[in-house]
């Protein structure tokens, strides 16, 4: 109502009355249509691109539905057929093994990385931006150079492993056998999110103030005690943060397995995301499919549920 | 301005609307408005210049026709989707490029082309048998068999003739000149892993050992069995005493590799290592050579790939379609788009099969006999969903990699058999009834 009384208003005091234009304007900058404007794209590609296959794949695991073919409800069939599956059990097993390795990998090894790059050396800046490579190359491609170092054939691996008297020719089949394949996926998993994890953790050491580690030299504490006492506590929001994030990709990672195993041998790496698509798509079962990957749901919402409590308490 | 009268009007307008009732009652367009249009759709082929012959002919009988042939191609892997889509919505292209369970599936979408079918069979010299097991339902012919990729068995002449040995002609032959081979230091190869190549090769050896994946009613698992058993004693004594263990980890191309690597002796496989090895002229081309599938005590059998050809029922170009593929499967057409596929392509029909790119070349001359013995996946069911699952989880050759690994042979097939059965569960039945 605001526009027409300002336009009586304004016929009133023989102002001219102001032209179509200026009336769009006016109605769209009040500040809940332009806020809402603003939101309004964001809001539409979340919609389109979340909320709706988020639906439909909730809506597919409820049902019979298979590529080609019109699907029944059938309400919690899949969910059944699925949890009494040997090949489901194995994969959840395997994503745990997968996620919680490969993120304590990273947690360590991330911290370490990121106290390295904090000191001040020689071509710092290039360095830094280099560790940053794994994180940025498509995964697709490096995990074929991984996947071509693991090759029964031509492993790089084992003939450097061989040469340095490490290990006896011919050397372990590493996508072929259980714990090596699992061992080999996880290896590049933790060599790819670790510069994501150094470079955020990092970022939390720079912001720590210098004030802190002189006032604990002067109370002659060693460098353990620093990191024990300064560091580790100051880093805890910024590393919940990243081990959150961590292990959201980590779960439901795809390209590492799919490249180099296809969750194989025996679907001893199988993680969520292969084996929904190996069923879902490659099979046709699409209500299936769905299902596998719905599981992925709850727990990263667990996840994320706990370590948000974690951060608000801090 | 010239001044219309009412009567003018009236005659006018009437005559428009009959034309438009009429026109928009036959539900298509006026016929001076209307050149035919024939539209097919296929994959990208793996050879693309066999994609481009396929277009020139299109244009060649454009021509001919009087009307417009346009070939879409897309990736293989979007191919369901499009003929869900279609199906469902009656409409999309005239002629589809269909496989594996779909002309079950679509039984009653797809037409029923049994003219067709009788006509090109006795004009050349009949269809393989593999064509009435992936096409024919049982309303009849709902697809075309249009053409499938050989899978023979590829060896290094050099290694077999420095161990004294001759090519297998079974599978138990196989594993005894492996033993050999392997001592000299050149095993065979057969995946046992997550690849395609490792279901096809588990298929032929069950076949040729008797053995059966499910009855031939599609619903019935049949793993469970004596030949299953000896299946799998067969492949852990191959894997223990003729290969390494790197099998367990091969992908499609790992056989290729270490064929051509000089250090495998024998392959099953499509002919592309040695098409590799001639076109990077690589010496090892002269010691590659081929032979036919092995087979068994239940004979010998194989599972090549098989690409079949299918007109929608709605389509309104059905004559069109059938009389472009009359002009596609002319023998003189036919052979050009072999040629353009480099041999890739094997034909359907005994006739076209015989083409001098196959018989004037020692290495590739019994590639064509090898449809005798070939049938789709799941044989004797006919192709469809259960089956086609069983493949993409790999539950065949992981069944056997569990018994390579150590696991007990009847535990392992009691875990294929868990598996087959999940992979039928009844729903199935209710599918492809739109």
């Amino acid at each position: 109502m605001a526009v027409g009384q300002r336009a009586i208003e304004a016929a009133g005091t023989g102002v001219a009355r102001p032209g179509p234009l200026a009336r769009a304007r006016e109605w769209w900058e009040q500040e809940h249509v332009f806020g809402y404007g603003l939101i309004l794209p964001a809001l539409l590609l979340i919609v389109c691109l979340v909320a709706y296959p988020f639906g439909m794949a909730i809506y597919f695991s409820l049902s019979d539905y298979w590529v080609g073919s019109p699907g029944n409800f059938v309400g919690l069939e899949n969910f059944r057929d699925i949890l009494g599956n040997e090949v489901f059990q194995r994969t959840v097993y395997n994503s745990f093994v997968f996620t919680s390795i490969a993120v304590a990998f990273k947690i360590v090894l991330g911290v370490w990385l990121a106290m390295l790059l904090f000191r001040n050396f020689k071509l710092k800046r290039l360095i830094r931006g280099a560790v940053l490579l794994p994180w940025v190359i498509p995964t697709a491609l490096s995990t074929l150079a991984w996947w071509w170092m693991f090759d029964s054939l031509y492993s790089v691996v084992n003939w450097t492993a061989i040469r340095l008297g490490i290990i006896s020719p011919p050397g372990p089949n590493w996508l072929g056998m259980t714990e090596y394949a699992m061992a080999a996926v996880i290896a590049v998993n933790v060599w790819r999110g670790l510069p994501f994890f150094a470079i955020i953790v990092l970022a939390g050491l720079v912001s720590i103030p210098r004030e802190y580690y002189e006032a604990a030299e002067v109370d002659g504490a060693s460098s353990w005690g620093r990191f024990r006492h300064v560091t580790l506590p100051l880093l805890k929001p910024v590393l919940a943060v990243v081990i959150l994030f961590s292990t959201i990709f980590t779960f439901s990672d795809f390209n590492i397995v799919y490249v180099m195993t296809r969750g194989g041998p025996v679907n001893t790496t199988h993680l969520f995301a292969t084996l929904a698509y190996q069923v879902g798509l490659n099979g046709g079962n699409l209500g299936q499919g769905a299902a596998i990957s719905l599981f992925l749901f709850p727990m990263l919402a667990a996840v994320v549920f706990l370590q948000l409590r974690y951060i608000r308490k801090e | 301005m010239k001044t219309t009268s009412r009567r003018e009007f009236l005659r006018v307008a009437s005559g428009a609307t009959t034309g438009m009732a009429s026109w928009l009652a036959l539900g298509r367009a006026p016929a001076f408005a209307q050149k035919r249009e024939l539209t097919m759709l296929s994959w990208n082929h793996f050879v693309p210049a066999a994609d481009e012959e396929l277009r020139r002919q299109a244009q060649e009988f454009s021509k001919q026709a009087g009307a417009t042939v346009r070939v879409d191609t897309i990736a293989h892997l979007q191919l369901p989707a499009k003929w869900a889509a279609e199906a469902q919505s009656r409409s999309g292209h005239d002629i589809v490029h269909i496989g594996g369970a779909a002309p079950w599936l679509y039984e009653k979408s797809l037409l029923d082309v049994s003219g067709f079918i009788d006509e090109m069979g006795k004009k050349y010299g009949g269809w393989y048998p593999f064509s009435k097991e992936s096409a024919y339902t049982d309303a009849g012919w709902r697809g075309i068999p249009w053409f499938w990729i050989s899978f023979p068995a590829t060896y290094n002449e050099t290694h077999f003739k420095k161990a004294g040995v001759q090519t297998p002609k079974t599978w138990d032959e196989l594993l005894k000149v492996g033993r050999v081979l392997k001592k000299q230091g050149n095993p065979v190869g057969i995946p046992i892993s997550h690849c395609a190549d490792a279901n096809t090769t588990f298929w032929s050896v069950l076949w040729s050992y008797g053995g059966k994946v499910v009855e031939a009613d599609g619903k019935t698992s049949a793993i469970n069995s004596d030949k299953t058993t000896q299946v799998i004693e067969w492949y852990k004594e191959l894997y223990k005493d003729a290969m390494e263990p790197e099998v367990l980890s091969w992908d499609d191309a790992s056989n290729n590799r270490f064929i051509l690597s000089g250090k495998g002796s024998w392959i099953h496989n499509p002919i592309s290592p040695y098409n590799a090895a001639l076109a990077k002229k690589m010496p090892i081309a002269d010691e590659i050579n081929h032979h036919t599938s092995p087979g068994g005590p239940g004979g010998t059998h194989s599972a090549p790939p098989i690409q079949t050809l299918g007109i929608w029922n709605f389509s309104k170009n059905a004559e069109l379609a059938k009389d472009f593929l009359r002009f596609h499967f002319k023998k003189e057409n036919f052979d050009k788009w072999i040629v353009a596929s480099n041999a890739f392509n094997h034909p359907p029909l005994r006739d076209l099969a015989d083409h001098p790119i196959w018989s004037r070349n020692p290495k590739f001359a019994m590639l064509p006999g090898e449809a005798e013995f070939a049938h789709p996946r799941g044989w004797p069911a006919k192709p469809n969903a259960a089956v086609s699952l069983i493949d993409v989880n790999y539950i065949l050759p992981d069944m056997v990699a569990k018994a390579v690994g150590g696991m007990p042979t009847k535990r392992a097939i009691a875990w294929a058999e868990e598996q087959v059965k999940l992979a039928i569960q009844g729903k199935l039945e209710t599918k492809g009834k739109s």
